[in-house]
């Protein structure tokens, strides 16, 4: 038995290598109690057993973005009942076949942002890539201008770099600041659409009427959230399955010689690296999860991360297996809470690779690069993906 | 014969059954799980939908044995 009382999320070593780090989360077992009280819930079996009881593991008061703005974050801090009346209303915007509508669309995006480098022998993915797709998607989705991108990203970066993504902390006068330009951009485009409305989500929910309809403040709470959450978690995935790409040229060689293993490595590589390592709960009543008792109105942490990695699930549980691809993960949560944007985000993830190999099929990490993220931070990500590849020079 | 159930209780629209077996289930408005047609396989299709059973993180889908109800007394499985 470990002596837990001195774990705390921001030691974790994860900056080097997370299966280091995910490892140590494990190490502690399945249910356990950091020193700051907080209860953390590490196994796949612990994990589910809260995604599939919100009745015990409130969202309510639980999450918050660490931006200092006391908005609800709808619908992700909201229990049942009222978090399906939201969910009705937002599932089918974000569905499949609406994704399927704007494909081609997305697809010449990055098609266009991977053109600009493909003559150049080098790139860093972060930049050039990573940062900027998802951020282009989600106007293009939301229906915002693309010329404010580089201001959004640099909102949400900050907002997402000096805060630790769980717990309730005090902000950052850094992380204010960014949040508070963040909140007025938001509410001047939700004046502007509620004036000129247009066929995109933001319009939609702005027109429903009668009981349906949303107050200001949930709708600034919706938009405040879907920029934090659509902006930098796609980036970050993004940069890890295109890092997973270019250390490993047998796996590359593999997705590019059968492009039907392109979903397999991505599967593989959103479960070793979530973006979004954990999120959190408060909970209702006494508890017991796996023999341990947590008492009402605990914080509690559910580590999507280690769950992923089960040993027991997975024959090569911190290994990329496109084999074991289906098993799949819990990096888009589970229960009532699951990802709203999964379905976005894992096209924006076949596009990128698909497109990235069409132009440049061979490629490698530059040279004594070392891919760090950092960590405390709201999200797990790359700074920096610099990439050298051959070029063709027949391209046009 | 079999059939497969997904239940709609626990599926939350992960999508992953019909992305992985398109030729078993499809997508509601939603983007929620639907078995096509009445769901009712033969055994060839046994693999093809035990791959979603272990794929949805729900654990939302089962395959269970479908024998007509003859009205014999029989109780329900």
């Amino acid at each position: 038995m470990i002596d837990h009382s001195g774990f705390s999320l921001a030691d974790v070593p994860l900056a080097a290598d997370r299966t280091v780090g995910f490892r140590f989360v494990s190490s502690f077992g399945a249910v356990f109690e950091a020193a700051d009280g907080t209860w953390v819930l590490s196994s796949a079996e612990a994990v589910q057993f809260a995604q599939r009881h919100p009745e015990l593991f409130s969202s309510a008061g639980a999450t918050q973005a660490g931006s200092g703005i006391p908005i609800p974050l709808i619908p992700v801090a909201v229990d049942p009942p009222a978090h399906l009346k939201y969910r009705r209303v937002l599932d089918p915007m974000f569905a499949p076949r609406v994704v399927n509508a704007i494909e081609g669309d997305l697809r010449a995006q990055v098609r266009d942002l991977v053109s600009a480098f493909a003559d150049d022998g080098e790139c860093d993915a972060i930049r050039d890539v990573a940062r900027l797709f998802p951020t282009q998607v989600f106007l293009t989705f939301f229906g915002i201008r693309l010329a404010d991108r580089d201001q959004l990203i640099d909102w949400v970066e900050t907002m997402l770099d000096y805060s630790t993504g769980v717990g309730t902390a005090e902000a950052s006068p850094e992380v204010v600041a960014a949040a508070t330009g963040l909140f007025f951009y938001v509410q001047g485009y939700i004046d502007e659409k509620r004036a000129d409305p247009g066929d995109d989500v933001l319009s939609r929910v702005l027109a429903l009427d009668g009981d349906e309809a949303w107050s200001n403040e949930e709708v600034l709470g919706f938009t405040f959230l879907l920029t934090l959450a659509g902006l930098d978690t796609v980036a970050a995935a993004i940069g890890f399955v295109l890092l997973r790409l270019a250390q490993d040229a047998e796996l590359r060689r593999r997705v590019i010689a059968d492009p039907a293993l392109t979903a397999a490595v991505i599967e593989e590589t959103l479960r070793l690296e979530p973006p979004a390592p954990w999120v959190t709960r408060v909970t209702t009543e006494d508890v017991t999860v796996c023999g341990s008792l947590i008492p009402a109105g605990s914080s509690v942490i559910l580590s999507l991360a280690t769950a992923n990695r089960e040993p027991g699930t997975y024959a090569h549980p911190d290994e990329v297996d496109v084999m074991q691809a289906d098993r799949g993960h819990v990096t888009f949560g589970g229960g009532i809470h699951r990802c709203l944007g999964s379905h976005l985000a894992r096209r924006e993830l076949r596009l990128v690779v698909e497109e990235f190999h069409r132009l440049i099929p061979d490629y490698e990490v530059a040279p004594a690069y070392r891919p760090e993220v950092r960590w405390p931070a709201g999200t797990l990500r790359l700074k920096t993906l610099p990439l050298v590849f051959p070029v063709s020079g027949t391209q046009s | 014969m079999m059939r497969i159930v997904i239940d709609e209780t626990r599926c939350s629209g992960n999508g992953r059954c019909y992305t992985l077996e398109p030729a078993l289930f499809t997508d509601d408005d939603r983007g929620y799980g639907q078995v096509i047609g009445d769901g009712l396989i033969a055994e060839d299709k046994f693999d093809a939908a035990s791959r979603a059973v272990v794929a949805c993180p729900e654990d939302a889908i089962s395959i269970n044995d479908d024998e007509p109800v003859t009205g014999s007394g029989r109780g329900d499985p």
